[in-house]
């Protein structure tokens, strides 16, 4: 059986952990709230970009230069997935959720044949990689602090990749990240970033496509969409980030809220546990009196 | 008075979203006027300087564009641009100094950063379009 004082330094050590993860809980919060600001604030560009491009993509034909962005290279051998992870901890299942979903993706692309290469984005990920595929990494971009940085970022990850598909290094590119739902959920999403998946943005071309087809396009369609495409590219990488970022925070919320809870119970367990002990040990005392004083 | 919706976006914000009696952009191959009711345009932006009128024609607001895109129907102007600096926020010998600088690099890599920094400097210093 513990001694009292043992107890007391038990209650004491969880309190302090109490006290830490709640004030981690409140920083990520207010740090949620401007994730998200930026995210929205985001959105706008982002989904106006998607519609101008989905009123042009049908315009491509050619596969050459810069439209391979859009058309592909026609072949389905080079993969790379980019998992987009968090650079620290404490989290709860936000980084490892990413990484057993992008292991497991490229995987699967080798089960079938194909070859998969791997640029992950942020330490929990990249740290992960290093240990189970180190030889398939090509790139590794941490410490992009997205939420303060803003497009730079972004823009330094996208030009990599542009870079790499135009020296004909990959044929397609899938980003596996956490899309922000809510403040406490997030999603697990694979998003094929080159070539562009028009397959998302079909619906609505569809339903634009009779307002769409009298634009003028100053200079020429072409000319628009090789300035348009690798724009979007960056633009989508930074979407993500920013999801990524919200998303993130909104896991370490619910993480430390939980945690804080946690050890909220156990204090009161542990409470309840000392006054027992002392209860008991009261108790013995008292018995003790009695029973010596009897036997005079 | 007819007016026609203007947005202005960059990738961090929306930047400026009102109803304005003319805005002019600087189109790849030409300074584009929109007034209300413009055909249905997509054009590229070159650097330059984006100029909103209200109604009665007086000067609201400018701002420089690195380039970007522009997207105008008869009811709705949109531009989207990827560095936004508000005319009247650009110090002179900042710019200056940073043409400066890229001169002295002199790489490819710069070359198009100092196209821009130039062209930043030609947008302070003009004043047509102030008043139309």
């Amino acid at each position: 059986m513990p001694s009292l004082k043992d107890i007391k330094t038990q209650i004491n050590s969880v309190g302090s952990t109490k006290k830490i993860t709640s004030a981690m809980k409140m920083v990520a919060a207010s740090k949620l709230r401007r994730s998200q600001e930026k995210a929205e604030a985001a959105r706008p560009y982002s989904s106006r970009l998607e519609e101008m491009l989905a009123s042009l993509a049908s315009s491509a034909v050619s596969g050459e230069g810069i439209i391979k962005l859009l058309t592909g290279t026609g072949n389905d051998q080079n993969y790379i997935v980019v998992p987009v992870s968090a650079d620290r901890g404490l989290c709860g299942g936000f980084n490892s959720s990413i990484n057993r979903e992008a292991f497991k993706l490229a995987k699967s692309l080798e089960g079938s044949g194909k070859i998969v290469q791997l640029m992950p984005v942020g330490k929990k990920s990249r740290d992960f990689f290093n240990r189970v595929m180190k030889d398939q990494i090509i790139e590794s971009f941490v410490d992009l602090n997205v939420s303060s940085t803003g497009y730079e970022s972004a823009l330094n990850i996208s030009n990599k990749l542009q870079e790499l598909y135009f020296d004909g290094k990959f044929d397609k590119c899938i980003l596996v990240f956490n899309k922000f739902k809510s403040a406490i959920s997030q999603e697990v999403t694979q998003q094929q970033l080159i070539p562009l998946d028009v397959s998302n943005s079909e619906k609505e071309e569809e339903k634009e496509n009779s307002s769409n087809a009298i634009y003028d396009y100053e200079p020429d369609e072409e000319t628009i969409l090789k300035d348009l495409l690798p724009k979007n590219v960056s633009i989508q990488i930074f979407k993500v980030l920013l999801e990524s970022d919200a998303g993130e925070q909104g896991a370490r919320m619910a993480a430390m809220d939980n945690a804080t809870r946690n050890a909220g119970e156990m204090i009161d367990s542990l409470t309840l546990k000392y006054n027992r002990t002392r209860q008991a040990f009261i108790t013995k005392e008292l018995i003790e009196i009695i029973s010596g004083a009897e036997s005079i | 008075m007819a007016n026609i919706s203007f947005d202005l976006v960059s990738p961090e914000k929306l930047l400026f979203n009102d109803k304005v009696g003319m805005i002019i952009v600087p189109g790849k191959d030409g300074d584009l006027g929109i007034l209300p009711g413009h055909s249905k345009v997509i054009s590229t932006l070159r650097p330059g300087r984006v100029m909103i009128y209200g109604e009665d024609k007086n000067l609201l607001k400018s701002f420089f564009v690195s380039g970007g895109f522009a997207e105008i129907n008869p009811e709705k102007c949109i531009v989207l641009a990827e560095n936004v600096d508000e005319l009247s926020y650009l110090e002179k010998s900042l710019v200056e100094k940073e043409i400066q600088q890229l001169e002295s690099q002199n790489e490819m890599k710069t070359n198009e950063q100092l196209l821009i920094a130039k062209a930043k400097l030609d947008a302070i210093n003009f004043t047509f379009y102030n008043t139309i």
